[in-house]
């Protein structure tokens, strides 16, 4: 039986549950990890949802004042499993705006990280992996585009799971980009995510592009060959080169083949997922129009256009930026030369990734620094913060399952690397990460909801 | 870029800067745009489709059946309303 499964037969009580929401509220006043927290939880096992997952009737923003008072009157299909599952909501997680950010600052309120509040806990799912790392029985719901999850994940040492392109529906979450998003799960250990996974992935009649998991996927065991892509590798920090050559040299010892390969295809993989990336956002933030829901204008007197615009005025600089980008990738004078070929580039990276996955799981470091401090990522370029996405970028480019866990820590941050797989060999990875975690103990600053 | 096409393009996307803004966007633009200019050199043949989607999915149509929806109110909720209509601007 999980550990999930036995939580929910135990049921904790009532005061439980007051206990948690209350220290949640409190250390919330510091690390930022949730945008509103359910007060009035009472039952269930505690889950969050990423602030762009729509909750009916709860206020889901994607961490943007364009929808400041949205209240969705549906509950997307993940929030509708889950709750019938036994689950309760326990709140709305903090978030980069509409996804758009690696750090977790894009947010009225900037994500700390529970292992040192100087530093960024990552992004876009900030909170997501902020509330995984700070509560003992509990899983976040998140969402990642571009390594949304993985990032995170690995910043605030907890296990980050982003499943195929295509397995859970993605009804109810509110569109960064179409042909990347996908909603996936936050914990702390490989056997919470696999139960959590049974209950969500799966058809959806509303979702057309969801396609669930093959029939009898549950089984998968873990391949014993690890593929290391090195020319990835070649512009890492030298404290993470050196912390997963030891944890590839465990793995070695443990019986694990490892084969280095080198992969030039995916060189441009950084400007291939932002162009399409920018693309998509450009076209799906053109829905905020200051009339229909989330922040709304007064003044109905104004012309069309003039109204238009001044409702865009709430949305922050990179979501400007990306808008002004994408636009113009559109455009019809330089549509072939950035769009149309960054698609037909994102097919043959695809096709190598495939292959690659194909002689066995992919694995790589998550993030190619430490959690740096927020003052120093206050600093960075907007390109300076695309180029941080260097390792995440190709697995999510593609769609491919990807589980970021943590295996070292440096000065007392944790470390991530992440495990990348063939399209729909979620269980194979899961297995992975299972086996590596009867070895390695996880670290915690926190550990509210402890039983 | 040059400067008329990006003050174009703020006004396509309805976007409203202010001057020191724009010279912020621009130059971020200009940098990110140079960077992206890498993919001229990969050589990608003419017959490689575009991938729309990163993983080929099934085409998967349902019925085009109606289904009411039950909380019509709190759609309404959301935004101003007068009887039963949205407000919205002048077009």
């Amino acid at each position: 039986m999980s550990r999930i499964q036995e939580f929910m037969d135990a049921d904790p009580g009532k005061d439980y549950y007051a206990k948690l929401v209350e220290e949640l509220s409190e250390l919330n006043t510091k690390l930022n990890a949730f945008n509103n927290i359910n007060m009035s939880l009472e039952s269930g096992y505690p889950v969050s949802f990423k602030d762009n997952i729509c909750v009916k009737g709860v206020e889901t923003t994607a961490s943007s004042k364009v929808l400041k008072g949205y209240k969705p009157p549906f509950n997307a299909t993940v929030v509708e499993r889950l709750l019938s599952k036994g689950f309760g909501f326990l709140g709305k997680t903090n978030m980069d705006e509409f996804g758009f950010g690696s750090f977790g600052l894009n947010s009225e309120k900037p994500a700390r990280n529970p292992f040192d509040k100087e530093r960024v806990a990552g992004g876009s799912s900030s909170g997501a992996a902020i509330a995984a790392a700070i509560m003992e029985n509990h899983v976040a719901i998140a969402e990642s585009t571009g390594g949304s999850i993985a990032a995170p994940a690995s910043f605030c040492g907890v296990v980050g799971f982003t499943p195929t392109y295509g397995v859970v529906s993605r009804y109810g979450l509110i569109d960064y980009g179409n042909s990347l998003d996908k909603i996936g799960i936050m914990g702390r250990s490989a056997d919470d995510i696999r139960h959590v996974f049974g209950i969500i992935n799966g058809k959806d009649r509303y979702d057309a592009t969801c396609t669930g998991m093959p029939e009898g996927s549950e089984s998968q065991r873990s391949s014993r060959k690890l593929v290391v892509i090195e020319n990835l590798l070649k512009d890492i920090d030298a404290a993470i080169s050196k912390s997963f050559e030891r944890t590839i040299a465990k793995l070695e010892n443990s019986g694990f083949e490892v084969e280095r390969i080198n992969l030039k295809e995916l060189d441009s993989a950084i400007a291939v997922y932002y162009i399409i990336a920018m693309a998509e956002a450009s076209t799906n933030l053109a829905k905020y129009t200051g009339f229909k829901y989330g922040n709304i204008l007064d003044d109905f007197s104004k012309e069309y256009n003039e109204f238009f615009t001044e409702a865009r005025e709430k949305f922050g600089n990179e979501a400007k930026r990306r808008i002004v980008l994408g636009t113009y990738i559109r455009s019809a004078s330089v549509r072939e030369k950035y769009y149309y070929k960054a698609l037909q580039i994102r097919r043959r990276i695809g096709e190598r990734l495939k292959e690659a996955a194909g002689k066995g799981h992919i694995i790589m470091p998550t993030m190619p620094m430490l959690p740096p401090k927020i003052s120093e990522a206050n600093k960075l370029s907007p390109l300076q913060t695309y180029m941080v996405d260097i390792l995440t970028v190709p697995a999510n480019l593609t769609g491919l399952p990807h589980i970021s866990f943590p295996t070292d820590y440096s000065n007392g941050l944790p470390i991530g690397t992440q495990v990348i797989g063939a399209p729909y060999e979620e269980y194979k990875l899961l297995d992975f990460v299972g086996e590596w975690e009867k070895v390695f103990k996880y670290r915690f600053a926190y550990n509210l909801g402890s039983l | 870029m040059d400067y008329k096409e990006f003050e174009r393009l703020l006004e396509v996307c309805r976007i409203r800067l202010s001057k020191g803004e724009k010279e912020g966007m621009k130059k971020d633009i200009d940098e990110i745009l140079e960077y992206f200019n890498k993919i001229e050199k990969d050589k990608v043949g003419k017959d490689v489709k575009p991938a729309y989607q990163p993983i080929d999915l099934p085409e998967q149509l349902r019925e085009d059946e109606v289904i009411p929806f039950e909380d019509v109110d709190d759609i309404l909720a959301n935004t101003k309303t007068y009887r039963f209509y949205i407000v919205g601007p002048k077009i």
